[in-house]
């Protein structure tokens, strides 16, 4: 198999306010979007030709990949004007499929190994994995290596085996789509016509990401992978344990203590004395002035982050300038995500361009809306809408 | 980076060669060559781009030829460290696309066995392994070789006596192309597009062996089977990367343009040169330039009177060529794009021939304007295929601002705020891109008309001139760059309910006037389409429409200005219909004064 269509078009709701200026497949896990994961993966196990249906705010996908050129692989690009569900994205790419392709979810984490062996399997297949939550996923029943039924979030189910939205294909698959909206439909039709569907499993990683906390899961998990290299300066007196990786031009000044897996991207100021503890990622552009303790988070690109703050378990998105003293503490709080309440432990999630003045407490599970506005030694929690003023 | 690439079959391999090898050159540039291989390998390289190259390169006879083009990692660009490289005897060639890692000694070694090394590339190591290991079979030799070899490549070797070519790859791309009695090896597919589109991507271990009418890959010594692949997407559209245009393409990029100046820079508190006439201290400068850059040149001028506090002249170079008896002694700043635009050169030399220094910023490494000039800056921009520039622009106000701010005599506080404001600029600017569905409807609105004015004062002044500029040469709508106050010393008895007026509104000390300007013009009549910073709410009650830009600082408000303008042109272009990457009557580079 030598083609992957990618279905990226999707806007993860759920994921606002990280969403509202990006598509879910831009989410910044470990400095890099999601979708370069997977693109990376696809990359290393010898598929080179990739399809990616676009929709959301498809210019941040064009202006991250290009041609592709970057990662060895070439682009055509299909814009999916409605997200209708995968099953229509997936019949726009009928024009230009091959007579074998991969289609995989460009929202979840997937890395080279967990499609290794699929990539050579026989179509049609499923790619499946077992895990703890399988009521939240479409549940796979299997006889052997054999697809018995895939049911949607089921109330309940006796299988921990779910579909990982990974599937192979031949051409054979559009005649099985017609009014159907989402493949896992396609695919119990092609079952109720008694056609053969695989189920392949994987031990490999494969994580799907719907809430904004999840950002700090997939964030952990690529971090483990992580090879210690060092790019910047160093200046006397820092302290590096673990594995840590330094990018490009990034200066970290004295006595800065950070304790992998940590990244951090190109151009960044740190410290000094800033203590930075695993599992953290940091972009590019990024400056963390004296005294702060970052832990378990992830920063995105341009961000400024005032002395003496305190951050964990927290996700701040692009461009955020935070002032000194800022607090953003981790603890079992209840968020709210579309009229749904979630016991998460989760310090504070910042969407882009946000401003918060000196000494700023942010309540764990709080929620920013992007360009939000906080006056000095405000005490903010729960969910703030876009734009937010808070005086 | 570099690229490679190979030739075999029955037409002379040169010209070829040299065809590919342009298409590659936006891998690095800053010297290249060929080997041709006919009784005897012959070889010609030097430290120039491509099309230099293939002016004076002589004719090498020839079927089976091997080419690269390089950007330089292991010993500067000069003649000697361009590719092709040979081994002792001269009867092996190799171009190799990569870093070897373990160089050093393999060097150490191999002069201690007798190797006579000329070169300071790690790739030179590669011919003389090949030539210890040869024993009349090139491809268990090359095989051999890179055995000893750790780090990345994709090679090409060739040798007098066995006509094909042997290529390798780890960590480097490479394909294959297959022709119609010729066969093609490149570093990537666009380069021999124009030849054949069937090509077979290798793999990393996999060792390729081509003649003009077959093709063996194989690993580990057995045989292999890769898949051939029949491209369908042209060049162009591939480089467009999902964009309409490439000039909204490079729009779009102007955010990572930034960081990545930024990110080159302020951690490591670095200058952009070292200015030895900045250093000194300096009482005036000259800026040189022409079309957009000369407007980067105008904004240069008020970043260096504001942060420098010395008068700045800047100068049509084309203008400048035929007077400037009061020529610059000290310093002057010569900004081109392609770095071969010709006023700007001439300019350049006349400042020279009077023992002035100069200093060129432009985008493109080894170009003319770079070994003219005492001190190049290179742009960060990447290369630019729309003829509106756009991103080019971005990238020198962004080298702009770098020179000056590393020199600046300001208050170190202010500095401090001016750089942490520079750092949020990225994502301004993407603030401003994704806001383009609003640009795009009083881009419907502009379309309609055929005379646009735009005005601005102070630092924004620039911005309106370029504003204009974009969109007469994108959408041949007539359109003038004005000092808002100068609009009352004649253009007024242009002004009508047909001539909208786009005015840059900028929190400075301009604020005032400028209301009173806009207020002026809509008692003529004209329509207003104002730029406004978010929050300013006096220009609600004025302008009849308002594009709402990010706050920033006053000095740093052209660069969001200037990316509303430019999707402003280009939608308004593509509202009209025009051809907006190419449009009638213009070239990208005017290489002709």
């Amino acid at each position: 198999m030598k083609q992957a269509v990618i279905l990226a078009a999707g806007e993860g709701q759920r994921l606002r306010p990280f969403t509202v200026t990006k598509p879910k497949v831009m989410l910044s896990i470990a400095g890099k979007p999601i979708l370069h994961y997977v693109v990376e993966s696809l990359a290393q196990n010898g598929i080179r030709h990739i399809v990616l249906i676009v929709g959301y705010k498809r210019e941040q996908v064009f202006d991250y990949l290009g041609s592709g050129e970057r990662f060895g692989v070439d682009i055509t690009y299909i814009t999916q004007e409605r997200q209708l569900g995968t099953a229509h994205a997936l019949t726009l790419a009928k024009g230009v499929a091959e007579s074998e392709f991969l289609v995989l979810p460009a929202d979840n984490l997937i890395e080279a190994d967990t499609i290794a062996q699929f990539v050579t399997v026989n179509p049609e297949a499923v790619l499946v994995k077992r895990v703890d939550n399988p009521l939240r996923y479409g549940v796979v029943t299997v006889d052997g290596e054999v697809v018995k039924a895939i049911v949607e979030k089921p109330r309940e189910t006796e299988s921990n085996i779910v579909n990982t939205g990974i599937y192979a294909f031949t051409s054979e698959i559009f005649n099985f789509i017609e009014a159907e909206l989402d493949i896992p439909e396609a695919l119990s039709n092609m079952l109720a016509q008694g056609r053969l569907i695989n189920a392949h499993e994987t031990q490999g990683t494969w994580l799907d990401v719907v809430y904004p906390w999840d950002i700090l899961r997939l964030n952990n998990a690529v971090l483990r992978q992580i090879r210690a290299s060092m790019a910047g300066t160093i200046e006397a007196g820092v302290s590096l344990k673990g594995v840590v990786s330094v990018g490009e031009n990034t200066l970290i000044r004295s006595n800065s203590y950070i304790v992998g897996p940590v990244v951090i991207g190109d151009g960044c100021d740190i410290g000094p004395n800033v203590c930075i503890f695993p599992a953290t990622s940091i972009a590019d552009n990024v400056v963390i002035s004296p005294f702060t303790e970052i832990r378990n988070s992830v920063i995105s690109d341009d961000v400024n982050i005032g002395s003496g703050s305190i951050i964990q378990d927290s996700v701040i998105d692009k461009g955020c300038v935070i002032q000194g003293h800022f607090t953003a503490c981790s603890n079992e709080a209840e968020v709210r995500v579309n009229n749904e309440h979630y016991q998460v432990s989760v310090g504070a999630m910042l969407g882009e361009g946000c401003n918060l003045g000196n000494g700023v407490v942010a309540q764990p599970g709080l929620i920013l809306g992007n360009y939000s506005q906080v006056k000095a030694l405000k005490l903010i929690s729960g969910r703030l809408p876009d734009k937010g003023l808070v005086y | 980076m570099g690229g490679i690439v190979g030739y075999m079959g029955d037409k002379q391999a040169q010209p070829i060669l040299l065809d590919c090898l342009v298409k590659l050159e936006y891998r690095g540039s800053d010297s290249c060559g060929i080997a041709v291989l006919g009784n005897s390998i012959d070889l010609y390289k030097d430290a120039v781009r491509v099309r230099e190259l293939a002016k004076v390169a002589p004719q090498l006879s020839g079927v089976v030829g091997i080419g690269h083009t390089r950007l330089a990692t292991h010993g500067e660009p000069s003649q000697i460290n361009a590719h092709p490289h040979l081994d002792c005897s001269g009867n092996i060639a190799v171009v190799h696309n990569g870093v070897i890692n373990n160089f050093q000694r393999l060097k150490q070694q191999l002069t201690a066995e007798g190797h006579h090394f000329v070169s300071e590339t790690d790739t030179e190591v590669i011919p003389h392994l090949i030539e210890k290991y040869y024993d009349g079979n090139l491809e268990e030799a090359v095989e051999a070789a890179l055995r000893d070899v750790d780090g990345s490549y994709a090679i090409i070797a060739l040798t007098v006596g066995e006509p094909k070519l042997v290529t390798a790859k780890k960590d480097s791309p490479l394909i294959i192309g297959i022709g119609d009695r010729e066969n093609f090896i490149a570093s990537d597919v666009p380069a021999i597009l124009d030849y054949t589109n069937r090509v077979i991507y290798l793999e990393d271990g996999d060792i390729g062996v081509i003649t003009k009418d077959s093709m063996r890959i194989s690993r580990g010594g057995t045989e292999v089977n890769r898949k051939q692949h029949l491209i369908s997407w042209s060049v162009e559209e591939a480089q467009k990367a999902g964009y309409e245009h490439f000039m909204l393409k490079e729009i779009h990029e102007e955010s990572r343009v930034i960081r990545d100046t930024l990110v080159g820079w302020v951690s490591e508190d670095k200058p952009a040169v070292d200015l030895a006439v900045m250093r000194g201290g300096i009482e005036s400068m000259l800026i040189l330039a022409c079309g957009t850059s000369y407007h980067a040149a105008l904004i240069g001028k008020y970043i260096m009177e504001e942060l420098l506090s010395i008068p700045v002249r800047a100068e049509f170079a084309s203008e400048f060529n035929y007077y400037g008896q009061t020529l610059a002694r000290t310093g002057a700043i010569a900004i081109t794009q392609s770095g071969e635009t010709a006023d700007t050169l001439k300019a350049m030399k006349k400042l020279k021939d009077v023992g002035c220094q100069v200093l060129a910023i432009t985008n493109v490494v080894g170009s003319t304007a770079s070994r003219i000039a005492d001190q190049t800056i290179y742009t960060r921009a990447g290369s630019e295929a729309s003829v509106a520039a756009t991103k080019s622009f971005m990238a020198q106000l962004m080298a702009l601002y770098w020179l000056v701010m590393s020199y600046s005599k300001i208050d170190a506080r202010r500095l401090a705020d001016l750089i942490m404001e520079l750092r949020q600029l990225p994502e301004k600017v993407q603030q401003v891109l994704d806001n383009e569905t609003k640009i795009l409807e009083y881009a419907k609105y502009v379309s309609r008309y055929e005379c646009v004015f735009f005005i601005g004062r102070g630092i924004n002044f620039p911005v309106a001139l370029e504003g204009a500029l974009k969109l007469k040469e994108t959408s041949y709508i007539h359109a003038e760059g004005y000092a808002a106050g100068e609009m009352k010393h004649g253009p007024f008895a242009l002004l009508g309910s047909d001539t909208p007026i786009v005015a840059i509104v900028a929190q400075d000390n301009t604020y005032e006037a400028m209301l009173t300007n806009i207020k002026e013009i809509k008692a003529r009549g004209a329509p207003v389409i104002a730029l406004a910073e978010e929050g300013d709410e006096a220009i609600g009650e004025l302008a009849d429409s308002i594009i709402t830009l990010p706050r920033v600082d006053a000095i740093f408000s052209p660069v969001v200005n200037v990316v509303a303008l430019q999707l402003l042109a280009y939608y308004t272009a593509r509202e009209r219909g025009c051809p907006i990457d190419s449009p009638r009557n213009l070239a990208k580079s005017v290489t002709v004064e």
